[in-house]
C-alpha cells in the first residue's frame, strides 16, 4: 500500500503550551482553541473541515467523545472517530486522516488531542485502576505494581541485564533533550541545564528509573490538519508531505510481550519506511516518543539506528540535541515539556513540522528534509511510527 | 469454564499454583480464561506447574501509589519466567535487595492477601533451570 506521493500533506499545526494549571478550563475548552489555532494556521475556514479524528479524553467521559468534540465546535464532518491507542493515539490521528484524505473520504482532516490533568485523580489508586485492564487488576495490582513507571523500569532492566545498558546511558537522553527544552519557551521544564550528575541524584521511584526520567503528566492540547496538497491551492505554510507510516501492535501489558527489549517499533518502523520508500539513512531528525528515557532507547535501535543492545553506546557517542547529528526530540521532548495527555504523542508531530517548515528558531536543525515520528502506547504495547517530508 | 477465576484461587489455596493447558498448542496460558488464545478452543486443562523459574526481570519500587503497598517500599515488583515456558508477574519475596539480579533462580511461594492465596517467588536453588 502507498500513499499517492506528496499529495497528503500537513497544512495546518497549534499546540498549546503545555501547563500545570489549566485555570478551570475543561478538556474541551482547550480542544477547541488548539483547532481555531490550527485552522487559522492552514488558512482554512472551519466549513473547510469535513474529517475529525479525536485521540481519547483523559478524564472526561468515553461515551460519544467524537459527538461531543463535534457539537462544542459545530462540525458535521463526513468521517470523524476516536483513536485509541493510548500515547500512539495522536501519531494514529494524523496516519488515519492520511487515508481518509487519500482515499477521497475527506478534504480536511482535523486531529485533535488533549486533556486535562487532574492531580487528585492522577497519583491515587482509582487513578491507577482507571488506565488498567481487567486482568492487570486481578493478576498484577496485587503485586503492587506502579502502573506505567513499573512496566518501563522491567524493560529498562532487562535491557541492563542483556546488553550491559548503564544509568548514565539512559540519562543522557534526558540530559541531550533538556538542552533541546532551553531552547523552546513552550517547555515546561527549561529554567536549567541538567547533567548526567542531576538525572540520576534526583529519587529513584522504580529502580532502574529516577524521577527526571519519567513523564510529568500536565494539560495541554495540540492539533494537525492533514489535507490533499492540491485542493487547498493557498496554504500559508509550505505542506509537509505524510510520505508513510506503520503501524504494529503486539501486547497490552509488558507482561504478556513477545519481548522487553525488541518494541513493536521495528516492525512499525519497516512498514513505514517501505510505504515512504526511504531508509534510516535518510532521516534527518526524529521525533520520538519519551514517555520514559529508556523509551527513546529502545526506539532508537529498533528504528535502525543502531544495532539491538548498542542502544546505550549510541547515546554516548551521539549527540542528540538540535545541534547534533542525529537531533532527537528538538523540542525537549514530552521529559522536559511535560506531558499534556493524549497531547504529549501530538507534540512530536507538531515539533517534526516546525523543522520541516523551518520556523524552529533558535533550535531549528540543518538538515531538514525528512523526520521520524514515532507514537507509543502502553507499555511499548502500540506503535505508529510516521514519515514526513518536506517536498 | 467460566468459573477459571475460582478454580485458580483454590488451587492456590491448596498452597500449589495451577495454570491452564491448552492440548492442542501444548503450551500453559497465563492468566486464566475461557479459551485459548492461539487456538481459541475452549478446551483448556488444569495442571499443576513446578513452581520453579527465573527472575526474568524486576523494579524495585521506591514510591508507590497504592495505599496498600505505602508502607511496605522498598519492594521488589517481579517478572517470573516459569520453567514451563511462560511469564507471570508476581513479588520476589525474602530476598536482600542487594542480592536481587535479573536470571536468578526463584522458587514458588505463597502469601495470603485480602482472603485470598496468592503466588508469589523466593530466591530458589542456583542449580534450578536458566535460560
Amino acid at each position: 500500500m502507498m500513499l499517492e506521493q506528496g499529495q497528503t500533506s500537513i497544512i495546518g499545526i497549534a499546540e498549546l503550551p503545555p501547563t500545570l494549571d489549566p485555570g478551570g478550563r475543561t478538556t474541551l475548552d482547550l480542544l477547541a482553541e488548539a483547532a481555531a489555532q490550527a485552522i487559522q494556521d492552514a488558512g482554512l475556514h472551519k466549513s473547510d473541515i469535513d474529517g475529525l479524528l479525536v485521540a481519547p479524553p483523559s478524564e472526561d467521559s468515553y461515551f460519544l467523545w467524537p459527538s461531543q468534540v463535534a457539537e462544542y465546535l459545530q462540525l458535521a464532518p463526513v468521517f470523524m472517530n476516536m483513536v485509541e491507542l493510548g500515547g500512539a493515539s495522536a501519531a494514529a490521528t494524523v496516519a488515519r486522516a492520511a487515508l481518509l484524505v487519500d482515499a477521497g473520504i475527506c478534504k480536511n482532516c482535523l486531529c485533535l488531542s488533549g486533556g486535562v490533568w487532574d492531580s487528585q485523580v492522577f497519583n491515587t489508586r482509582a487513578g491507577k485502576l482507571a488506565v488498567m485492564s481487567q486482568a492487570e487488576i486481578d493478576y498484577e495490582l496485587p503485586y503492587g505494581p506502579m502502573g506505567f513507571n513499573s512496566g518501563y523500569a522491567l524493560i529498562a532492566r532487562r535491557h541492563m541485564y542483556e546488553y550491559g545498558t548503564t544509568p548514565e546511558q539512559m540519562a543522557k537522553i534526558a540530559v541531550d533533550q533538556r538542552t533541546n527544552a532551553l531552547a523552546n519557551p513552550k517547555a515546561l521544564f527549561n529554567q536549567r541545564a541538567l547533567t548526567v550528575k542531576d538525572v540520576l541524584d534526583s529519587p529513584v521511584i522504580v529502580d532502574p528509573l529516577h524521577l527526571l526520567e519519567i513523564v510529568r503528566p500536565c494539560s495541554g492540547a495540540a492539533a494537525a490538519i492533514v489535507s490533499r496538497s492540491d485542493h487547498g491551492a493557498h496554504t500559508a505554510h509550505d505542506p509537509i508531505a505524510v510520505c508513510g507510516f506503520g503501524e504494529a501492535y503486539t501486547h497490552n501489558s509488558i507482561v504478556y510481550a513477545p519481548s522487553l527489549t525488541v518494541s513493536p517499533i521495528k516492525m512499525a518502523a519497516e512498514r513505514a519506511f517501505q510505504m515512504a520508500g526511504v531508509k534510516v539513512s535518510d532521516i534527518d531528525l526524529v521525533s520520538l516518543y519519551d514517555c520514559y528515557t529508556i523509551t527513546v532507547l529502545i526506539s532508537l535501535e529498533d528504528i535502525g539506528f543502531c544495532r539491538k543492545g548498542e542502544g546505550g553506546k549510541f547515546i554516548e557517542d551521539t549527540d542528540l540535541t538540535y545541534k547534533g547529528s542525529l537531533p532527537c526530540n528538538t523540542h525537549g521532548g514530552q521529559l522536559s515539556c511535560g506531558q499534556a495527555s493524549f497531547a504529549g504523542g501530538m507534540s512530536h508531530v507538531i515539533e517534526a513540522v516546525h523543522q520541516l517548515r523551518g520556523e524552529a528558531g533558535s533550535r531549528q536543525v540543518k538538515n531538514n528534509r525528512l523526520a521520524l515520528v514515532n507514537g507509543n502506547g502502553g507499555v511499548m504495547s502500540t506503535q505508529c511510527c510516521l514519515i514526513l517530508g518536506r517536498k | 469454564m467460566s468459573d477459571y477465576k475460582q478454580i485458580y484461587y483454590d488451587k492456590m489455596a491448596a498452597v500449589h499454583l495451577w495454570l491452564q493447558y491448552c492440548p492442542t498448542c501444548h503450551v500453559f496460558i497465563f492468566y486464566p480464561r475461557e479459551r485459548c488464545p492461539y487456538c481459541l478452543q475452549a478446551d483448556l486443562e488444569w495442571k499443576p506447574v513446578s513452581g520453579k523459574g527465573i527472575l526474568y526481570s524486576y523494579t524495585i519500587v521506591y514510591v508507590s501509589a497504592l495505599p496498600e503497598f505505602k508502607d511496605k517500599t522498598p519492594y521488589i515488583y517481579a517478572l517470573i519466567e516459569l520453567e514451563e515456558g511462560l511469564r507471570m508477574p508476581s513479588n520476589l519475596i525474602d530476598c536482600p535487595l542487594e542480592e536481587v539480579h535479573v536470571g536468578m533462580p526463584v522458587k514458588l511461594t505463597h502469601i495470603e492477601k485480602e482472603g485470598k492465596t496468592l503466588p508469589v517467588f523466593k530466591p530458589g536453588d542456583a542449580k534450578a533451570v536458566i535460560r
